[in-house]
This record gives structure tokens, C-alpha cells and sequence, in this order.
């Protein structure tokens, strides 16, 4: 019997072990990052490429969960890394996380693909539940 | 079966806004039509009008969000461009998650409005080519007889005459006629676009 822990990593079911799948934080060494990387602390199996193309990468060779794009990626092009994401895996969560109140930016992700828009902070919480719900 | 028209829909309970909406639209050309309520806007709304809608999130009595969902539940499609005044980020998820086409926080742009709407517009006429095309493919299925059914679902799934009249348990020339019958109903040139007719309806 393999461990479960709260959010739904691991565990077993019918004798098989569970594949424990990776949730993939893409961001730069900041502090929006690591509060980022905070928040998922209570997950196992969460990796940090430090950006959008190491991020797509690791959705192609990892058993991704679901992809989280912290907020100093921007500069990168966004819009179009979503696009690519989603043409790539059309099922994977991926959760864009921005300031409070960028609205446009929020439904400009969301066309182009995002699963959701996470204002951060103050929505830790938000984040942790959505991702919960992504690796069920 | 000639198109309707093309109507912009603009809800929102504020006369100063669905005044100056209406007469922006229509100084481009575009037709318009108001209503200061969801209510009033459900009441005459028929789904197969063309168009699209520009809905303020925040009126009294049914909200902007719980009116799309409301439309979502009769099966529109009309894309829906949400204003408002007072947007937040996870107001603006929830439009998006739900359907909306796009959401835009006033104060905005004549321009802005204008592109989004046409934006709108031809995303409508797009869906509901689609829409027509499908429909027909599935009238023309509908018009096949159950053997023939069974012949267009295994040659499109790669099977030769031969491979087909075995699993049939028929003649090769059984399924030779069946196959022209099928080719003839759906109105296909090749069994490539017979594949591809299959495949824009398959669920």
C-alpha cells in the first residue's frame, strides 16, 4: 500500500500503485515563484523549470498533472506558449497565475487557453484546490 | 435557406449606455437591438437569430453571469461580449470558463467595442456554418438504410470490399452496391471526404 497524501498524490487502488503526477510550476527564481512554490508545498512530485519552453518540454516527457505559470514569465509570450499548450494537450489544467485586478490579462490567457487565472495574493488557497482538483 | 440578418443585442440597464451602444453600432453599420433587463432580453430572444450580445455583468434582478448561464441552458450560441464597470479577475474566469467570448471593463474604446463585436459577429457566422454543414451530413446518415449504415462504418474505418462483405457475411458485389448507394446518399466525392464527413460529426 503507497501513501495518499491529502490533495490525492499517490495512493493505490486494486493492489496497483498510483502514478503520481507531476504538477509543473514554470517560473524564474523569484519571490512570486517560491510563494508560489510555497503554497503547493503540501504536493509531492511538483517540479520548477525556470521557463515557458523548458515548461512545454516537461508536459511532453512528464506525466503532467497540470502546468502552473507564475506571473514573471510575462515576458515571455504567453498568449502564444498557451496556444502551443493547449494544441499539445487539450486535457491538461494549466492555471495562470497574475496580479490582482490585470483583468485583461486574465481573459486574454483565458482565451487563449488557460484553465484559470489566479489572482496571487491573496488566493493561495484557490490555487491549491484548483490544482487538487486537476490531479483527481 | 436565405441567412437572417445579423443583430448586436446590447443588455444592460443603464439608458445612457444601451443608448449610446446602439448608436455607436449603428453608425457602423451594424444592426442593434436594447433591453434594459435579462428578463426583458429572454423574453423575445429566439436562439436561431445571428448575432451577438453585448450584456453588462451587474442590473438588478438577473445578473449578466446568471443570464449566460441561463442561455447556455437553452442551448444558445451567440457569443457574448460581457461589460462592466466593476470587473474583477475571478469574474472575468468565471464569464470566460462559461462561455463568454470576451469581457471588457468600462470605461473602453468606441474602436475597441467595435472590433470585439465584429470579432463576434463573424465568430457567429463561422459556428453556424459549421453548424449547417453538420446537420446536413447528419440528415443525408439519416437517410441511409441500416445496411448501408453498416457499410459506411467499416469503410471509413479502412476496410477494403473485400474485408467488408466477410465481416458482413454478403457477396463483394453486395457491398460494391451498398458502397455506391452510400457514396451516391452522402454526396461524397471520395472516401477521403467521406472520412472527413464522418469525422465533423463523430461525438
Amino acid at each position: 500500500m503507497v501513501g495518499s497524501d491529502d490533495n490525492g498524490n499517490g495512493g493505490s487502488r486494486d493492489g496497483e500503485i498510483a502514478r503520481v503526477r507531476t504538477i509543473i510550476v514554470a517560473g524564474q527564481s523569484s519571490q512570486r515563484t517560491q510563494e508560489v512554490l510555497n503554497a503547493l508545498s503540501g504536493f509531492t512530485n511538483v517540479i520548477w523549470p525556470k521557463s515557458l519552453e523548458s515548461a512545454l518540454e516537461q508536459t511532453r516527457s512528464a506525466d503532467a498533472g497540470c502546468l502552473v505559470i507564475a506571473d514573471d514569465l510575462r515576458e515571455e509570450p504567453i498568449d502564444e506558449f498557451l496556444q502551443e499548450a493547449r494544441e499539445l494537450h487539450r486535457n491538461l489544467p494549466i492555471f495562470v497565475i497574475t496580479d490582482p485586478d490585470d483583468v485583461a490579462e486574465a481573459v486574454s490567457a483565458m482565451r487563449h487557453g488557460a484553465t484559470a487565472v489566479i489572482e496571487i495574493p491573496p488566493s493561495y488557497s484557490t490555487l491549491r484546490d484548483e490544482v487538487s482538483r486537476a490531479l483527481q | 435557406m436565405k441567412d437572417l440578418p445579423q443583430t448586436v443585442y446590447v443588455v444592460d440597464d443603464d439608458d445612457a449606455v444601451r443608448n449610446s451602444l446602439k448608436l455607436l453600432l449603428k453608425s457602423a453599420g451594424i444592426a442593434a437591438e436594447t433591453a434594459a433587463s435579462a428578463q426583458e432580453f429572454l423574453s423575445s430572444y429566439d436562439v436561431v437569430q445571428p448575432g451577438c450580445l453585448v450584456l453588462d455583468v451587474r442590473m438588478p434582478g438577473m445578473s449578466g453571469l446568471e443570464m449566460q448561464h441561463e442561455l447556455n441552458l437553452r442551448g444558445a450560441m451567440i457569443p457574448v461580449i460581457f461589460i462592466t464597470g466593476h470587473g474583477d479577475i475571478p469574474m472575468a474566469v468565471e464569464a470566460m470558463q462559461h462561455g463568454a467570448f470576451d469581457f471588457l471593463q468600462k470605461p473602453f474604446r468606441d474602436q475597441e467595442l467595435l472590433d470585439r463585436v465584429q470579432r463576434a459577429l463573424a465568430r457567429d457566422a463561422e459556428t453556424r456554418t459549421r453548424l449547417r454543414h453538420t446537420d446536413r451530413i447528419r440528415e443525408r446518415l439519416a437517410s441511409l438504410s441500416p445496411r448501408e449504415r453498416e457499410v459506411l462504418d467499416l469503410v471509413t474505418q479502412g476496410k477494403a470490399n473485400k474485408m467488408v462483405a466477410g465481416d458482413l457475411g454478403v457477396s463483394q458485389r453486395t457491398v460494391e452496391i451498398h458502397r455506391a448507394h452510400v457514396m451516391q446518399k452522402m454526396e461524397a466525392g471520395s472516401l477521403a471526404e467521406l472520412v472527413r464527413m464522418m469525422m465533423s460529426v463523430a461525438p
